[in-house]
């Protein structure tokens, strides 16, 4: 099932409702003849408290796109606003204490430092902000990925979908305005990565949680509440409430 | 894979100049020593032999006699063109402008031309009664008139005007500047008391082998009690007595030399062991699409002679351009150092680029071996590499504590019985067992100093404690190699101090008196005594009376008079200067041989018809010390002799001499003035730059290991990419990491300071202690604040090895990093 895309106009920062949102978003690599656009004026606008998926096949700009909206990349044009910050135009500092204070990463692999235990990791993004976990906040989280007794251990002596909840548990640990998470279970059994989609989902169904999450997975996305499909660099359709086989015939339609 | 070799160097180019530089520096250094070393001895050969180079054999007497009668026979040989007897002798002069007389050494020129060394700067060679030569130490001109006094054997002064017809360019001759030189007529110095020749100077006809000429002239003098040499033996035996034994020199800077290699091995070993560690995956993809492991051993081997040969070449040009350049610098200044143009060596080209090679090839053999056992599949597998534990490595600790104990127990038997060659070869083993150790011990003192850091420092300082920790292995190689500079810089510096003490003790003890102002013969007013004491610079004077008493042995002597409690002031030690009490006489050895007198016997002295029994004390001054009170009732109208005078330490010494002698010879024309404390200056000063240039060369050693720290980190940085993408993610500022990798390089340099000065401290005073036991008594001093200027200067360099890893590391785009995967 594929819809036009619905695009929200820039000039309304009211619309509190969007957690993130981009307006006429480029990135391009390059110039001239060899130019690359990888992404090619992208609107898009997250909701507060929902878990959407970007999804597209590769080389489509979906982790450009989710780079750019995260502040970890410039894009060339367009803006970008987390809540009521515009992005675009932050200097590195800015945007560095944004990142820790605001947002929330898991990726696909090298999520966890290896010279800090898991509870440091944990820990990690707070104390670079200066701030001190609230406890019982923490003492939740860390229940509900299930990491009590890993707390002492080093990255490599977990496996890996444990070493994935860690990194779960750093991305909600702030309680972030926005989690990003690209390819979280790109590295995992399916199992494993059932257990990272549904803390991921039931973070944002339980305590409101906005999640941003990049795949290629149609299982994965499934997990969303909306899935965000892109192409060429550009929007090219979404799905709500989505399911396996609406994923698949929608990146089909794509020609994916 | 010889292609796949010369590719691997031409990408890793920019990593592996950096990397070679330790490898650059220590070649050079070996050459520069081996360059300078030749240099040096082929300046002194020439100056301090320079009146042998045209001699072909030279006759010497140990008994100092005899020589005159030697002439006649050898000039009827027909194997020798021409005989020179050498007449020396010494005068008193006086330079128009300066009213104080000075001490010259006066050699006759020879009458055969061929003969004749000295070079002329100005003037011409006197050739007449009345005239000399002088060197330019004198300070003269042509055509100046000397008053020169000479004393005969009765005492009485002869003093006549001769005039100067040429200034000597002595050359690179190190005592040139001790004291002034004159050159006369052969005539002209037995006139002044030359009686025996010092020396004949043989030359055959052209083209002679001195070797033969040599055995004639022994045999022609066999029976007589001489010496026969050829020139350049001679010559030879000069330059060793001059600057002691070469071969020490040599040997002492070579022993620098060599630690400055093994410590760039060790930086060259980790940097190949971190290169190679990055190139897994590259090793990994050979060996998946068929190199054997012997190619890929090869290859790497290849590729670490190639760049230690290049290395090894640029370090040879190095080391030549740095000789040239301290030869240039040193030949300008006024220094100790006999220095002047360039002689390199064929075999320090050889020694320089054959030990930079197999250094880099040797340094290379582990971490070749450790590339050779990737296993293909590792180029399959993602790169997420597990921080790996050093193993066992208990058959090190084993050998290390083997060596380590007995060595300790050595040294320590070296410091009880003052003996050096008991404490060095356990300085020896001790130092091997310790670099063994350093494998274990550095990574867990790296630990410890991290949690302490990590108390004030933050996030980032415990990262980098974490970093820093990660690999041991790394940590521990890198903090070696600076672990061994610091530590010898250290023993160097406090046994320096140490012995520079003790030296200074040695020195005043010997010298006491700065200053000695000498009537010779006429009483000194008391009117100069509170001149020169008001002389800039002066501090304490003593005025000494001097009166003729009669001895045991019958004979008139002079004797001096002391108040003890005037003189004391004056004086910088009173070991081996006894000023006595009343009732008492301090007597040379010498005295007290000829009145047969040893200490606490009684003499009596006599003067006109009072006499006087006194207690014998031992002393060391020519004449017979009395207390002051016993030489006037001996001899009441004793009147002032002789002036004692100290200076300021840090008053200009020269400058307030030249007063003294200048104000001196105003009173008194016949005084005479002695400054000790210009040679104690000369032989402190020489100390001084003893110690800077061995602090110098050792700072190369340091540098080095920072090289090394610096390369460490910067290549940690690479292999780090992703880490400090996903910390730049997650929100470490640029500021942060760069503190990250800070606090990293101050963890790693700074525990090796520290480390290295406790270490090299304790081997100071075990070298100080031991070395010196025989000299006497043993200063131990500390210099404390040197220790910590070399704490402050490794960490702070340290620091600085981190700026550049740390803005590159800094620039990477989290993105990049997190791309890259």
């Amino acid at each position: 099932m594929s819809v036009p895309v619905m695009t929200v106009p820039g000039e309304s920062p009211a619309s509190l409702s969007a957690a993130v949102r981009a307006t006429d978003l480029r990135k391009t690599y390059g110039s001239g003849e060899t130019a690359v656009h990888a992404l090619a004026g992208v609107d898009v606008s997250f909701d507060r408290g929902a878990f959407t998926a970007i999804m597209g096949p590769s080389g489509s700009g979906k982790s450009t796109l989710m780079h750019c909206l995260a502040g970890l990349d410039a894009a060339t044009s367009g803006s970008v606003w987390l809540g009521g910050t515009e992005l675009t135009g932050l200097r590195d500092d800015q945007l560095t204490k944004l990142r820790r204070e605001r947002i929330g990463f898991v990726f696909q692999s090298f999520n966890l430092l290896p010279v800090l235990s898991a509870q440091d990791n944990i820990l990690l993004p707070m104390q670079l902000a200066g701030q001190r976990p609230d406890r019982a906040w923490m003492d939740a989280v860390i229940s509900r990925l299930g990491l009590r007794d890993r707390l002492r251990h080093r990255p490599h002596e977990l496996s890996g979908g444990q070493q994935q909840r860690v990194a779960v548990a750093r991305a909600l640990l702030p309680r972030p305005d926005v989690v990003f998470a690209d390819e979280p279970t790109g590295n995992l059994d399916s199992q494993a990565g059932a257990e990272v989609l549904d803390l991921l989902r039931s973070s944002v169904r339980e305590t409101g949680q906005t999640v941003v999450m990049v795949t290629h997975d149609p299982v994965a996305a499934a997990y969303a509440d909306r899935v965000v499909l892109l192409a060429d660099g550009r929007l090219a359709g979404e799905v709500h409430q989505p399911t396996t086989d609406s994923i698949i015939n929608a990146l089909r339609g794509l020609g994916a | 894979m010889r292609a796949v070799t010369l590719a691997s160097i031409r990408a890793h180019l920019p990593r592996l100049v950096a990397s070679t530089l330790a490898i650059v520096i220590a070649v050079g250094f070996v050459v520069a020593t081996l360059v300078l070393n030749e240099t040096t001895k082929a300046t002194v050969l020439e100056a301090a032999g320079a009146q042998y180079v045209d001699t072909d054999v030279v006759v010497t007497s140990d008994s100092g006699s005899g020589l005159g009668e030697l002439v006649a026979p050898l000039t009827e040989l027909t194997a020798v063109a021409a005989v020179d007897p050498t007449w020396q002798t010494s005068v008193q002069a006086v330079v128009p402008g300066r009213t104080g007389a000075q001490y010259l050494q006066v050699d006759s020129v020879a009458a055969d031309p061929q003969l004749r060394w000295q070079q002329l700067a100005a003037g011409e060679l006197p050739t007449r009664a009345g005239e000399v030569a002088v060197s330019e130490r004198v300070g003269a001109g042509v055509g100046d008139v000397l008053a020169v006094t000479v004393y005969t054997d009765e005492g009485t002064a002869t003093t006549a005007d001769v005039t100067v017809t040429g200034v000597v360019d002595l050359g690179g001759d190190p005592s040139a500047g001790l004291y002034g030189r004159a050159f006369s007529t052969p005539e002209q110095a037995q006139a002044w008391g030359a009686t025996e020749p010092t020396e004949l100077r043989i030359a055959g006809p052209r083209r002679t082998d001195p070797g033969l000429l040599a055995d004639e002239v022994r045999a022609t003098l066999s029976g007589e009690d001489v010496v026969v040499r050829t020139g350049s033996e001679q010559a030879t035996e000069q330059v060793a007595a001059l600057t002691g034994d070469a071969t020490w020199l040599t040997t002492v800077l070579l022993v620098f030399a060599t630690i400055a290699v093994v410590v760039a091995g060790l930086v060259i070993a980790n940097t190949f062991a971190v290169l190679l560690a990055q190139r897994t995956r590259d090793l990994a993809l050979l060996r998946c699409i068929g190199a054997t492991s012997r190619q890929v051993r090869r290859s790497v081997l290849g590729e670490a002679v190639l760049t230690g040969l290049a290395a090894s070449v640029l370090g040879v040009l190095a080391g030549v351009g740095l000789s040239a350049g301290v030869s240039a610098l040193v030949s300008r200044t006024e220094s100790p150092i006999p220095l002047s143009g360039l002689s390199v060596p064929l075999y320090a080209v050889g020694v320089g680029v054959a030990v930079g090679t197999l250094t880099t090839l040797l340094a290379a053999l582990a971490p070749a071996r450790a590339a050779t056992r990737v296993a293909p599949l590792a180029a399959l597998r993602p790169t997420d590499p597990v921080p790996f534990r050093s193993r066992g490595g208990v058959a090190r600790l084993v050998a290390g504590l083997l060596l380590v104990v007995p060595g300790i127990a050595l040294m320590a038997a070296g410091v009880v019985g003052g003996q050096l060659l008991v404490a060095l070869p356990g300085g020896v083993l001790s130092a091997l067992g310790g670099l063994l150790l350093a494998q274990r011990a550095v990574p867990p003192v790296v630990a410890a100093a991290g949690r302490l850091v990590s108390r004030f420092g933050g996030l980032p300082a415990r990262l980098a404690t974490g970093n820093a920790t990660r690999n041991p292995r790394r940590t521990a190689a890198t903090a070696t190699a600076l672990l061994i500079g610091v530590t010898l810089t250290t023993a160097m510096v406090v046994g320096a101090a140490s012995t520079r003490a003790t030296a200074q003790a040695g020195l005043a003890a010997a010298y006491p008196t700065d200053v000695v102002v000498n009537g010779n013969g006429t009483e000194l007013p008391a009117s100069l005594v509170a001149q020169l004491g008001s002389v800039d610079g002066v501090v304490a004077t003593t005025t000494l009376i001097g009166g003729t008493v009669t001895g045991p042995d019958g004979w008139e002597t002079w004797a001096l008079g002391v108040d003890p409690a005037a003189a004391l002031p004056t004086l910088r030690s009173t070991t081996d200067t006894t000023l006595p009490e009343t009732g008492q006489v301090a007597l040379s050895t010498w005295l007290r041989e000829s009145w047969g007198a040893s200490v606490g016997d009684s003499v009596t002295l006599t003067a006109a018809d009072r006499s006087r029994t006194l207690t014998v004390v031992a002393g060391d001054s020519d004449a017979p010390l009395l207390n002051e009170t016993d030489l006037g009732a001996l001899v009441p109208d004793a009147a002032g002799d002789t002036l004692w005078l100290r200076l300021a330490d840090d008053a200009d010494q020269r400058a307030a001499i030249d007063e003294v002698t200048d104000v001196a010879g105003a009173a008194v024309p016949t005084a005479f003035v002695t400054g000790l404390a210009s040679e104690r200056a000369a032989i402190d000063e020489v100390v001084d730059v003893l110690l800077l240039v061995v602090t110098g060369l050792l700072g190369v050693a340091v540098v080095i290991a920072l090289i090394g720290v610096g390369n460490t980190l910067a290549l940690s940085v690479v292999e780090r990419r992703q880490e400090s993408g996903l910390l730049r993610a997650l929100g470490l500022t640029r500021g942060q990491l760069r503190g990250l990798l800070a606090w990293e390089a101050v963890l790693v340099a700074g525990v090796a300071a520290v480390l290295g000065v406790l270490v090299g401290s304790a081997y100071g005073l075990v070298g100080a202690a031991s070395a010196l036991a025989e000299v006497g008594d043993v200063v131990i001093s500390i210099p404390w604040l040197q220790i910590a200027a070399i704490v402050v200067v490794a960490t702070a360099a340290g620091l600085l090895a981190s700026v550049l890893p740390a803005r590159r590391a800094a620039r990477t785009p989290p993105v990049a990093a997190i791309a890259a995967v």
